[in-house]
């Protein structure tokens, strides 16, 4: 049969199963189906032409093999023209599929100084005990940073070396610690103290003292101030006032211990332990192995203090304590340096900071 | 200051038994914390912290009593030769009040040196012996008993000796080989010649023994602390004697330590006694200090019997006297810290051990007070800032006076902010204004990589007043940077001024735009905390009533010149529109290309309307019509 056909038409029908697959796409299978069934110039073209040419003998045999060679190539077309469009149909909705795992855009995510945070947290500590936040000035007067507190005329912190001082302002210095809220604060609830029902509140803020910046000291740092003025105010207050707090803020398990010490503010004095956080008081490099850490400095209020601001200390009483926030935060995140905290790299704050 | 273990058990023998770990709680519980302790050939040294107005607790005795008090155990005695006082070898005068004693000997040396027990004791706490026997004995002294006492070279004093205070223009050169100029609060020790001593700081060169000496004269004196702190700070001379003196050493001890000096002079170098004698007297005993049932239970937190505390304060070395309901307690000479009430019920808790003081939570007596308004906007600002993206930053209040100057308002000098005593140059300045410290944040944030920075910081400057700086919470924010192209949805672009208007706007702020340019791409404002509005005093505001039936929008492209102002061509669109219908107009596109005339631009204007009825197209097409002229008016046209 095949010695009927041109040499040029068995080589595409042998080659069009080939040419059939290597079609990719619906536009090049729209070219393979000109190419062997157009109505022009396309290999069926030509055998329809052979047809008719054919000696009238030839035709029937002729015809049955052009036919049975079209039909093959149709639906052959056919069956690519179906493959194709599932492939494309496919495709779309592959498209269309959204990938979770690709990365999403993600709002920018900002954060709160830790120290700030640590103030916060301890504002939100003392709030259900009745505790509000009181502020002062940084630039101060040496009677509210000293002298209201009882600390003597020739105390060394008063020194230029310990105290920066304001040039043009010889009696103005900046607070070298919160303890001045109290002197501010107690001088102005002091005319209607019994009015109020005595007086509790925080005082956080930013102090500064004359130190060289290094990795444990900084000329700017910050304070928490608590101080309450209530009648009968004793040991046994400062101290479940602290164990409430520091529980809350460190977990119920958490232990507190007082140690006797000095501030010229407060008679009696101490320090106040807490059972370390980290450890869980089994000892760790933190707390050197002893299960406590130095937290904060406390005590009973000097009558001094309270005189100073026209209370008068035999029928008022109440405590005060002051606490490090650099130092908490430093031994809370172990932070090996203080200076990270003022020098704001965007990757430590959004570490140490987050958002509440 | 450095105890040795063996030495303090030499002063109560109870302590011997007691573990260095256990002897360290103790004092620790006593108010004493133990720094560390060191392992040296002798046995352990404990690095004891004392507080500032324990003078008393700076010697091996000092911290016996304490350990004595709680443990209830006895001190050892101390084994003092007796010295029969004399006529005065020298004469000495005692010209001012704050020497009101001053106890003296003067003997001939011998041959002989320091015992190795006592160099070795020295070198346990960090001392060095110096052979020559009268130095490391005074040394000694002081850290064993806690009395500073001093030997000069008895040769070398010329003429009487006298206490008094330095005359202007006198010099001495002190045993450190320094030369001092002296003050007349300068309290010195001085023979005919001039100044031989800082009293009760440090002796002069001139005087001082050396292996050449043959005869000392000592001095066991009690100098008041006042002069005593104030010369140790006035020539930053900071010594074991001054600091001892200058927290208040014990007056009674003058002259037993002067005879234990002796003692040992006599004892290690054969010395013997020329003369012993005493200018001046111990001054009296402090008045008693009372303390009632009342005080002493309101700080303890529960009933203390009164005779228990006077039995803890008498083995403090107190003299007690239950008189009716108050003890009358007269301290010892070495206790000048027991001055009020307040003191003596401390040192009973502090006796009894502070673990024994109950936990109380104070009742309330009053309404608590809300937290203030100014420092809810604070947290609301600091919250809102984090939320978008922006880091809060923590910077020092001091800057450079030439940063300040590039920010600071200008009538708010520096001079008035400027310290007297800061750490550089560079921390001299208050700052009066927030800016110089973010920039310098953000640049260092970018240079260590960051693609974007997001910074703010609440805080105060410092504004300049005759009265001195006053203080203003200031809300400094920057940005800069690159913004997106950090995932497949977010194109990536540089950080722009309106970037930051829209935050300025997000926190309410209504005003002109307060934004400056910081330079290479970075942005930034600042604005005092209190002008930007309040967070709303009703819990919900009132309702304001709003349509319920569909607005229209139409968009109108217009070409408006390059210089356009967006909010004359709005202002201008807004007065042809009803009020009551005009729900909003705005620019919601700006497209600037070459195809667009020279000096022109193309605003998509949006507007959008909303009635309290169902708006007809034909009345919105004559509003927008009528803005569209009021627009034209300006210059602008029709975008084809």
């Amino acid at each position: 049969m095949d010695q009927l056909l041109p040499v040029e038409i068995v080589e595409a029908g042998r080659v069009f199963p080939q040419a059939l697959s290597a079609c990719a796409d619906l536009d090049g299978l729209l070219r393979l189906k000109g190419a062997y069934v157009g109505r022009e110039g396309s290999h069926a073209a030509t055998l329809m032409d052979l047809l008719k040419a054919a000696p009238k003998e030839q035709k029937r045999e002729l015809g049955a093999a052009i036919n049975a060679l079209k039909q093959q190539w149709e639906e052959g077309l056919k069956a690519r023209q179906l493959e194709l469009e599932a492939a494309k149909k496919q495709h779309a909705s592959r498209a269309d599929r959204w990938d979770p795992t690709l990365p999403p855009p993600v709002p920018a995510q900002g954060a709160l100084h830790p120290l700030n945070r640590l103030m916060d947290r301890l504002v939100d500590v003392f709030r259900p005990l009745g505790f509000h936040v009181e502020e002062g000035p940084e630039v101060e007067t040496e009677a509210h940073n000293f002298d209201g507190l009882n600390i003597p005329e020739d105390h060394p912190a008063k020194a230029s070396s310990d105290t920066f001082y304001l040039a043009a302002h010889p009696e103005l210095l900046l607070r070298t610690h919160t303890s001045p809220v109290q002197v501010r604060t107690l001088l102005r609830v002091a005319p209607d103290l019994v009015a109020r029902g005595g007086i509790r509140f925080l005082a956080p803020g930013r102090v500064y003292r004359k130190d060289e910046i290094d990795p444990t000291h900084s000329p700017m740092f910050h304070q928490v101030e608590g101080m309450l003025v209530g009648h009968g105010i004793g040991m046994q207050h400062l101290k479940g006032t602290l164990e409430y707090a520091l529980r809350a803020l460190f977990g119920p398990e958490t232990e507190i211990r007082l140690r006797p010490s000095y501030f010229p503010f407060v008679e009696p004095g101490c320090e106040v332990d807490v059972s370390c956080p980290l450890c869980g008081a089994k000892g760790c490099r933190v707390c050197k192995g002893s299960g406590w850490v130095e937290i904060l400095g406390a005590g009973l209020i000097h009558p001094n203090v309270l005189k100073y601001a026209g209370i008068d200390p035999t029928e008022w009483s109440g405590w005060a304590f002051g606490m490090g926030v650099e130092r908490m935060a430093m031994m809370l995140s172990q932070t090996p340096d203080l200076r990270l905290f003022f020098e704001n790299d965007q990757r430590f704050l959004r570490a140490m900071g987050g958002l509440d | 200051m450095w105890i040795e273990r063996k030495a303090l058990a030499q002063e109560i023998p109870a302590a011997a038994a007691l573990e260095t770990r256990q002897l360290s709680e103790l004092l620790a519980s006593l108010g004493f914390p133990v720094d560390g302790v060191a392992s040296r050939e002798g046995g352990d040294v404990l690095d004891v912290d004392i507080t500032a107005n324990r003078g008393d607790a700076m010697s091996h005795r000092g911290m016996a009593r304490e350990v004595a008090a709680r443990l209830q155990q006895p001190l050892a005695p101390i084994a003092m030769p007796t010295l029969a006082e004399g006529k005065p070898v020298v004469e000495v005068r005692l010209e001012s009040p704050a020497c009101p004693i001053y106890s003296t000997a003067v003997l001939e040396l011998g041959p002989g040196t320091t015992p190795a027990d006592i160099q070795s004791f020295l070198l346990a706490l960090e001392a060095t012996p110096k052979r020559l026997p009268a130095v490391d004995a005074s040394n000694e002294l002081l850290h064993r008993y806690g009395h500073p006492t001093h030997a000069f070279d008895a040769d070398r004093i010329r003429g009487a000796v006298s206490v008094r205070w330095a005359r202007a223009e006198e010099t001495l050169v002190t045993l450190d080989g320094v030369e001092r100029k002296l003050v007349e609060q300068d309290l010195v020790i001085a023979d005919e010649a001039g100044p031989i001593a800082l009293a009760g700081v440090m002796g002069g060169e001139s005087t001082k023994v050396t292996e050449a000496t043959t005869r000392v004269l000592l001095e066991s004196a009690w100098f008041d602390p006042k002069p005593v702190k104030a010369m140790a700070r006035r020539h930053s001379l900071h010594t074991d004697a001054s600091h001892r003196f200058g927290r208040g050493a014990d007056p009674h001890m003058a002259m037993v330590a002067r005879n234990l000096l002796a003692g040992r002079l006599q004892a290690w170098c054969q010395a013997t006694l020329v003369g012993a004698w005493t200018a001046g007297a111990a001054p009296a005993t402090a008045k008693p200090v009372p303390l009632t049932g009342t005080l002493l239970t309101r700080i303890a937190g529960e009933p203390l019997a009164l005779a228990e505390a006077a039995e803890a304060l008498r083995r403090l070395g107190c003299a007690t006297d239950l008189d009716g309901g108050t003890l009358q307690i007269t301290p010892p000479s070495w206790r000048h810290d027991l001055m009020i009430s307040e003191d003596l019920a401390e040192e009973v808790l502090r006796l009894q051990g502070y673990e024994h003081i109950p936990s109380v939570l104070p009742p309330l007596e009053g309404p608590p007070e809300p937290l203030s308004h100014a420092y809810l906007q604070r947290q609301r600002l600091a919250r809102r800032l984090a939320q978008l993206g922006f880091h809060q930053t923590v910077t020092y209040g001091f800057i450079s006076p030439e940063a300040d100057a590039a920010f600071a308002a200008p009538g708010n000098g520096a001079e008035g902010r400027t310290l007297v005593n800061p750490l550089g140059q560079e921390y001299s300045v208050m700052r009066g204004s927030l800016l110089p410290s973010l920039q310098a944040v953000a640049d260092q944030n970018l240079r260590q990589g960051a693609r974007e920075v997001r910074l703010f910081e609440l805080a105060p400057v410092y504004n300049c007043s005759p009265a001195g700086p006053v203080e203003q919470f200031l809300l400094g924010v920057v940005w800069g940077g690159t913004l997106g192209g950090e995932d497949y949805l977010s194109p990536a672009r540089a950080v722009r001024e309106a970037d930051l208007s829209g935050i300025a706007k997000d926190l309410g702020w209504e005003g002109l735009s307060p934004l400056r340019s910081l330079g290479q791409g970075l942005f930034g404002f600042e604005l005092p905390v209190e002008s930007l509005p309040r967070m709303g005093a009703r819990i919900i505001p009132a309702f304001s009533p709003f349509s319920r039936f569909p607005s229209v929008e139409r968009d109108l492209s217009l070409l408006v010149d390059l210089g356009q102002s967006h909010v004359a061509l709005t202002s201008a669109m807004r007065a042809a529109l009803p009020k009551g219908a005009l729900l909003d107009l705005r620019c919601v596109d700006v497209f600037r290309h070459k195809s667009l005339p020279e000096g022109r631009q193309a605003w998509l204007m949006r507007m959008r309307f909303q009635a309290e009825r169902t708006l007809v197209g034909e009345e919105v097409d004559g509003w927008v019509a009528a803005a569209l002229a009021a627009a034209e008016s300006l210059g602008a046209r029709l975008r084809a």
